[in-house]
Parts: structure tokens; sequence; C-alpha cells
């Protein structure tokens, strides 16, 4: 389980202080499909780095099954986002010279997955978004936008992480495919028992969460 | 896959610039290690030249260089005295005096044409007949032959040579002279008045070498009158580095009235173009690693610039620095290995005809004494070389390895240059300082990246 209390980030610029994050808190349950959605400059995508320990908070706490987060140093949050997190980009962000395969081992291998096991789990999570072996065999340059996203979800499910971030995964696929990965998403947090956090500017992906929040200068709110 | 496998994959993903990286790296890397290789080339000539020639220092009266002597003689006692100074291992010393015609039985060789050469000297045409010269020595295998003969390689070809603390009335005599005079071993000549018998005959190769008389020290200074006097003597140090002290000292000790000249000195100013070269090529040794380390250090740093998104994603992902840092020096030692390999081949082949050209380029700058130092007839040469002993027997005359004057600039130039397990070893460590230092700033770079701020401006 999610918990998220009185969380504050502030941005120092030359033009003063942005308050990117503004005294955000919610709960979120395991296998739980939370949208999150806002305009861009909102702070959705800070609060997504906050929540994935890519940035500190200024204030407030972030809890996963009663585990504090925000003071973790720096390799306490290496290794919580190596094993408790997985993330999901608006781009892919595949690493390009290494096949779809080798980008999920990738991510077992930095969550220090059993070495004997690492082979089957990436056959596993190929197989769960839906890519054959071949496929799976291929590089990202060789694969459409749509398999890159599925390669990217495999990638974030491997380590079987609480929490998956997924910032826009639809931003950069059409509307058929951007359909089916949300299914993907959603299908993979109810079997895998993840927390599923899906940042969007788009209602219709957002419609179909569990719940959704919208930010509005760095404020936090549930709507119905 | 681990991340060194990774980094060495990652060398080869733009294929281009890994090509362009490589070639750099080479050519740095075969300019480093010919250099390298030249510089102990050079180094081995310089230790072996001074080894072998810079641990003796000649000491004559004030004044005297050159043809005929000249300047009071040096008193024997004194002279003798310089066996005690401290680092002095052995005294050889001579006279040297001019026998005309009215004085002995001998007649002097005559040389055809001009016998000015390259340092001018006599010049003129027609027929030049010198004064018999005498040579005086209580080391006959060490004998200093000088003068302004032209130089040559001394050896025995009939009888043996005197010991040296005769006063015995014997001679061993050049083969020109000889033959001009019919003369053999135990044949006999006049000196001043004493009948003289010949002991041994030398060929040096030189005409001019070989119309000298060699004679025990006591024999000739009793025929000249000079008793206890010496014109030449040459001390042996037992350190090519005590040659500068004991030169302080022996002309503490004989001061105004003898000139001390070290072959130390006379070896350093012929050594002075290798000396150059060694500098060079060591200001171009650490030049060429600086540069290689520096074209390494700016690629990795373009590469890291362009993978910084990547860098973050992996980051994001849980990767530690440790590993991403791993990753990124796997693939700047796998350029540096390339480089290094095709530069150690480069290096060798290339490391005898720089340093070949270095030493020529050098020699030909800075040696215009060429003319004089060759000596042709006419010129001066520095010291005989010793007898060698006649196939058969007579005493081996042990042979002083002198300065060589003839021919020794050549000798300087003929480099050896050769690739031994230390120019291999150079080679490694070569690589692992590049290749440290090119991924240094790399490192520093990859450390600070921060995966918020990567990803955020996707």
């Amino acid at each position: 389980m999610l918990k998220v209390q009185s969380l504050d980030k502030t941005f120092h610029t030359g033009a003063g202080e942005v308050h990117a994050v503004s005294d955000v808190s919610f709960n979120a349950e395991d296998g739980e499909m939370v949208a999150i959605i806002g305009a861009s400059g909102s702070g959705k995508s800070t609060l997504l780095a906050l929540l994935g320990l890519l940035d500190s908070p200024d204030r407030g706490s972030i809890e996963i099954d009663g585990v504090e987060l925000a003071n973790l140093d720096s390799g306490g949050r290496t290794k919580y986002r190596s094993r408790q997190v997985g993330f999901v980009f608006q781009q892919f962000n595949l690493i390009p010279n290494l096949s779809a395969k080798e980008n999920i081992l990738l991510a077992l291998e930095y969550a220090h997955w059993p070495n004997a096991e690492r082979d089957t789990r990436a056959d596993e999570m190929l197989a769960m978004v839906g890519l054959t072996a071949d496929k799976g065999e291929r590089r990202p340059a060789k694969l459409s936008g749509g398999e890159q996203q599925r390669v990217a979800i495999a990638r974030a499910f491997a380590a079987r992480p609480q929490l998956i971030l997924a910032d826009e995964p639809t931003g950069s696929l059409d509307k058929s495919t951007g359909q089916k990965i949300v299914e993907l998403l959603r299908n993979a947090a109810t079997s895998q028992r993840a927390t599923v956090l899906v940042v969007t500017h788009d209602e219709k992906v957002a419609k179909q969460a569990d719940r959704r929040l919208e930010i509005e200068d760095g404020v936090l709110r549930e709507i119905a | 896959m681990n991340p060194l496998r990774r980094g060495v994959r990652n060398a080869f993903r733009n294929t281009m610039r890994s090509v362009g990286v490589v070639v750099i790296l080479a050519v740095a890397i075969a300019l480093s290690i010919s250099m390298l290789i030249a510089r102990s080339a050079v180094e081995s000539k310089i230790s072996s030249v001074r080894s072998s020639s810079g641990t003796t220092i000649t000491v004559s009266p004030a004044g005297a260089f050159g043809f005929a002597g000249n300047g009071t003689p040096l008193k024997a006692a004194k002279v003798n005295a310089l066996l005690n100074l401290k680092n002095v291992v052995s005294l050889q010393e001579s006279l040297s005096e001019q026998l005309s015609s009215t004085k002995t039985s001998l007649t002097a060789p005559s040389f055809g044409g001009a016998a000015g050469g390259t340092t001018g000297g006599f010049g003129g045409s027609g027929t030049f007949t010198p004064s018999i010269r005498v040579i005086g020595t209580n080391d006959p295998g060490n004998a200093v032959v000088g003068g302004f003969n032209g130089g040559g390689t001394e050896k025995l070809t009939s009888g043996t040579a005197f010991s040296p603390t005769s006063s015995a009335d014997v001679a061993v005599i050049g083969n020109t002279l000889a033959t001009d005079n019919k003369l053999k071993v135990g044949s006999t000549f006049t000196a001043d008045g004493k009948t003289i018998t010949v002991v041994g005959i030398y060929t040096s190769g030189s005409t001019f070498a070989d119309s000298d008389v060699l004679m025990p020290l006591a024999t000739l200074q009793t025929l000249a009158s000079a008793s206890g006097e010496v014109s030449t003597a040459i001390v042996t140090v037992n350190n090519i580095d005590n040659v500068s002290s004991v030169t302080t000292a022996i002309e503490s000790a004989l001061g105004s009235k003898a000139t001390v000249t070290s072959t130390e000195a006379t070896v350093a100013s012929e050594l002075a173009p290798l000396n150059s070269v060694k500098t060079i090529t060591t200001y171009t040794l650490v030049g060429s690693v600086i540069g290689a380390a520096l074209i390494l250090l700016l690629s990795m740093l373009m590469i890291v610039r362009e993978r910084r998104r990547e860098i973050g994603v992996l980051k994001a992902l849980g990767a530690p620095n440790r590993s991403i840092i791993g990753q990124f020096i796997a693939e700047s030692t796998t350029f540096t290995v390339l480089g290094a390999v095709v530069g150690l081949v480069g290096g060798i082949l290339l490391s005898s005809p720089i340093a070949s050209a270095l030493v020529s380029a050098t020699s030909n700058s800075t040696t215009s004494t060429g003319g004089f130092v060759r000596g042709g007839p006419g010129g001066f040469r520095g010291g005989g070389s010793g007898f060698t002993p006649p196939s058969g027997g007579g005493a081996p005359f042990a042979g002083r390895t002198g300065l060589h004057f003839g021919g020794f600039s050549n000798t300087l130039e003929t480099l050896h240059t050769s690739v031994g397990w230390s120019t291999l070893a150079f080679c490694f460590l070569f690589a692992i300082v590049i290749a440290a230092l090119g991924s240094s700033v790399a490192t520093g770079t990859i450390v600070r990246i921060r995966p918020a701020e990567v990803l955020r401006s996707e």
C-alpha cells in the first residue's frame, strides 16, 4: 500500500519560487490503478519523480507497506528504485543497442534477481505483454511504437515492484494502440498486485483507472 | 550481461566514430611507443659510449696542442703522483720526440700530393717528408700514437711489444717506416747515436700512422736527454661519475703548467646530438600520452553527453553509479586497447626510421666538426686503439678504446632499436593510464547526472 502525506517540493528559479508539489496527500492500494491528470506544468511529473525517488521532497512522507522512503540516502533510493519501482515513459526509453529481452534482463540485473531465474522471468514478461520470443530478440528500432511500449511495461513489471509509475504512457501512440497499452497496464496491475500511477492528460485514459486525481499548481485533489 | 560486456558492446555502437577514435588513439600511441623505443636506444648508446670512452683524462703541458707538442714538458715525478689521487686506477705516460734525418739512420717516408685534407694542414702539392715521430711510452698496449696521423687501428704484424718498464734500446715501428727502410724484426737502426733493435712491426691501415716509432718511455727519455719528463699522461678513472672530480684534483695538483682534458668533456660534446634526441623523444613521448588521453577524454565526454538520457534511464531503473561508470570505463578501455594494439605495431615499425631520422637531423645540425673529427691526413687523431696482436703469438697490446675520432660520428648515428617486454609493459600501462584519464572527467559527469532532470525534459 502506498501512503503519501503532506508532500512538498519547491523549485527556486531566477523568477522566484515555484511550488511544484504542495501539501500532497493520498493513498493507493496494491493492484489499484490511479490516474493523475493535469495540464502541462501542473506538477504531475514532479510528483512522479518524488514518488519514484528520482528527486527528494522538501517535506512530507512516502510510505510503501509502512516503510518510510522519503528520507532514504542516495544508496537506499537506488536500491528502492531497482526493487520497488517500475517506470514507464512516454518515449519508451529502451536502451537502443540491447534487444527487447536484454532490456528486461537489465531491470532484473539491477534488482539483483537470481541469475538462474532471469531468463525465464524475461520470457514470462514478454509473454505477458503479448510479444513473441522472436520479437524479444529484436532491438527497439526494429519494433513498432506499441511494441516498444509493451517492452517498457514488461521491463517495469519484471522485478515485481510494488509501484509502477507511468508518465504519459500513451502519449506517443495512436488511439487504438494506446487503448491496448492502458488495458495492459490495468491487467498487469491486477495480476502483479502492484499499485499503478498513471500520469496523463488524456481523459479517456484516466477514466479507465480505478480512481482519478487531478493536480493543479501542485495541489492534488480527488475527482469523481 | 554485465556492465563490462555492455561497455565493450557500446564501443561498437557507432562504427564510424569508434574507428575514428581508435585510429587517432593508435597514431598517438604509435608515436609514443616509437619515441619510447628511440629514447631507449639513444640512452643505451649514450651509456655505451660514456662507459667505453669517458673515464680517461689527458694531461699535457700547457700550450701544447697538436703538431709539435710545444710547451714545457711535464715533470714525471709530479705526474706519477697523480696515481695517488682518489679514484685513479692507472696512469699512462708518454714522451713524444721528432727525429730529424740528421739524428737517425731511418729515412722518413714521403707522402705525395696534398697533405692537407679536411682540416687543412700542410696543403700544397709536391712531396712532403715529415720528421719521424718517436713515442716513448710506459704502456705499449695503450700507446698514444696521436698527433697528426690519419688514424687507424693498429695491430702487430710481426714480433712482440716491449715491456712497460723496459729501458732497453728497442722499438716497435710502423709498417710503412719498416718497408721504406727495409727493416724487419731483429733489424737495427740508429737514433741519437744509439743502436735500436726492432722488436715488433705494426700496421694501422694508415700510411701516416704507420710511420711512427714506439719505444719504452725510459729509453726515449735517455735518448732525448729528457730524463724525468713526459709530454702526455693519460689518467684512467674508476668510474665515469668521478671524472669531473679527478679532473679538478689534477688541475689543482699540476696548476697552470698543465692542460687537463677529460674525455668526458669531449664525449659530452660529441654526445650532444644524442642528448638532444633524447630530450625531443621525452617531450614527444609525454606530449603524445597527454594527447591520447585528451582525445579519449573528449570522446568519452561527447559520448556521455550524447547518452545523458540513457544514463538517466539506467539510474531510474536502479543502476548504481559504479555500474554505469564501469560500463563507460569498459567502453573507453576497449577504444584504448584497440588503439594500443594498432599503435604498438605502428610504433615498432616506425621506431627505427624515426630514431635514425632524429639522430641524423640533429647530428647534421649540431656536428659541424665533421671534417675535423673524421680527420683525413692532416687532421688530428685523438688516440690509438692499441694493437691487435698478430696471429700466432706475440704479446698482445691490450688496446685502449680511445676516442676513435675517425668515424665516431658515424657510430653515433648507428642506433639499434629493440622491443622488449618493458615496451609491451609500457604499452599496457600506457593504455590503462589513457583509459583512466580519458574516463575520469566522463565519470564525474555521470555521477552528476540527475535522472529527474533528464527525464523531466522529455
